[in-house]
């Protein structure tokens, strides 16, 4: 149990976890907002939310809210699960019993 | 992917991959919690401290209004009712902006929650009103009405920060609430019109003390 899920064990990725992780469950964020808490590129996010999204951790839901484009983007339960495994093995890793 | 980069954000991508340490890790993750933390609740502060302000003028103008008031400054009782009901809608509706704000970009499951939460203090605040109105038909003195209305707006202002707190589970909404409860069920035994003084000085003292508490918690980065 001491390997770290590599899909997540990277900075940026890290970060997206995170911040995902902080919404309640059940709720999704626009992109726009999530790259502002970020404070990454439109282009940067895309990159590593795609991977997240092919390791099934991230939906990405693209609908329009009149005639403006909208992209919600949420953990899914996968995600969620992976990403508590993962700061559970980091936490272990470090010796922190809590 | 082809996203067309500069410079900069290539170099950031890479270093984005690159394999972290633990603890790093673990201090990132919590580096990220904080400055979400931050950045969502930033508003929190203000509305606290504009509560602060309207409660602790506004009562302070009704104290002033009043006959046997405030001994250094008096006001006409329709200034000092004036001065109250500005204060307070400001309030109402700085609160409301600014809690917008809070939750932009976020839809779903929480939604629900907010809305039952800002309906209730809707609810409550008519409550209140209408139930003064129905006791001022049956006789009710203006000046029992003077003691009825603070107190039963704070009883339900202070319920409404327990809901907060169990919404949020947020502690400072908790003690808020209890010193706003406290305030509001002792000020009447202070007679009219002390009443508005004790309100002025415990209530919007309150609001401002949590305001600055939790501004404070903000900026050393530690979710209030």
């Amino acid at each position: 149990m001491t390997d770290l899920d590599p899909v997540i064990h990277a900075a940026a990725r890290l970060r997206i976890s995170a911040t995902l992780a902080s919404l309640e469950e059940g709720d999704r964020i626009t992109f726009p907002r999530l790259q502002e808490l970020l404070d990454m590129t439109a282009g940067n996010l895309s990159t590593h939310l795609r991977k997240l999204e092919d390791a099934e951790y991230v939906v990405v839901e693209k609908t329009h809210k009149g005639r403006t484009p909208v992209t919600y983007v949420a953990l899914t339960r996968r995600g969620r699960r992976a990403f508590e495994d993962y700061t559970d093995t980091l936490r272990s890793l470090l010796g922190d019993n809590a | 992917m082809t996203t067309p980069h500069n410079d900069s954000d290539a170099s950031r991508d890479a270093a984005d991959d690159e394999p972290i340490d633990p603890a790093a890790a673990l201090a990132l993750i919590q580096q990220q919690n904080a400055d979400v933390a931050r950045q969502q609740l930033s508003g929190i502060p203000w509305i606290l401290g504009i509560w602060g302000a309207a409660w602790g003028l506004g009562f302070l103008a009704l104290w002033s209004g009043y006959e046997g008031g405030n001994p250094w400054l008096s006001l006409p009782l329709s200034v000092a009712g004036t001065i109250f009901g500005v204060l307070l809608v400001s309030a109402i509706v700085t609160s409301a902006v600014l809690g917008v704000r809070i939750s932009r970009g976020v839809r779903g499951a929480s939604g629900f929650s907010g809305a039952v939460y800002g309906f209730a203090w809707w609810a409550g605040s008519i409550a209140v009103y209408v139930l003064g109105i129905a006791f001022a038909r049956e006789g009710a003195s203006a000046e029992l009405l003077s003691l009825y209305y603070p107190a039963a707006y704070g009883l339900v202002a202070g319920l409404l920060y327990f809901m907060g707190a169990a919404l949020w589970r947020s502690i400072d909404q908790l003690v808020l609430g209890a010193i706003i409860i406290a305030s509001s069920i002792v000020a009447p035994f202070f007679g009219a019109p002390t009443n508005n003084l004790v309100m002025a000085l415990l209530g919007g003292g309150s609001f401002l003390v949590a305001g600055l508490v939790m501004h404070l918690n903000l900026r050393r980065g530690r979710r209030a």
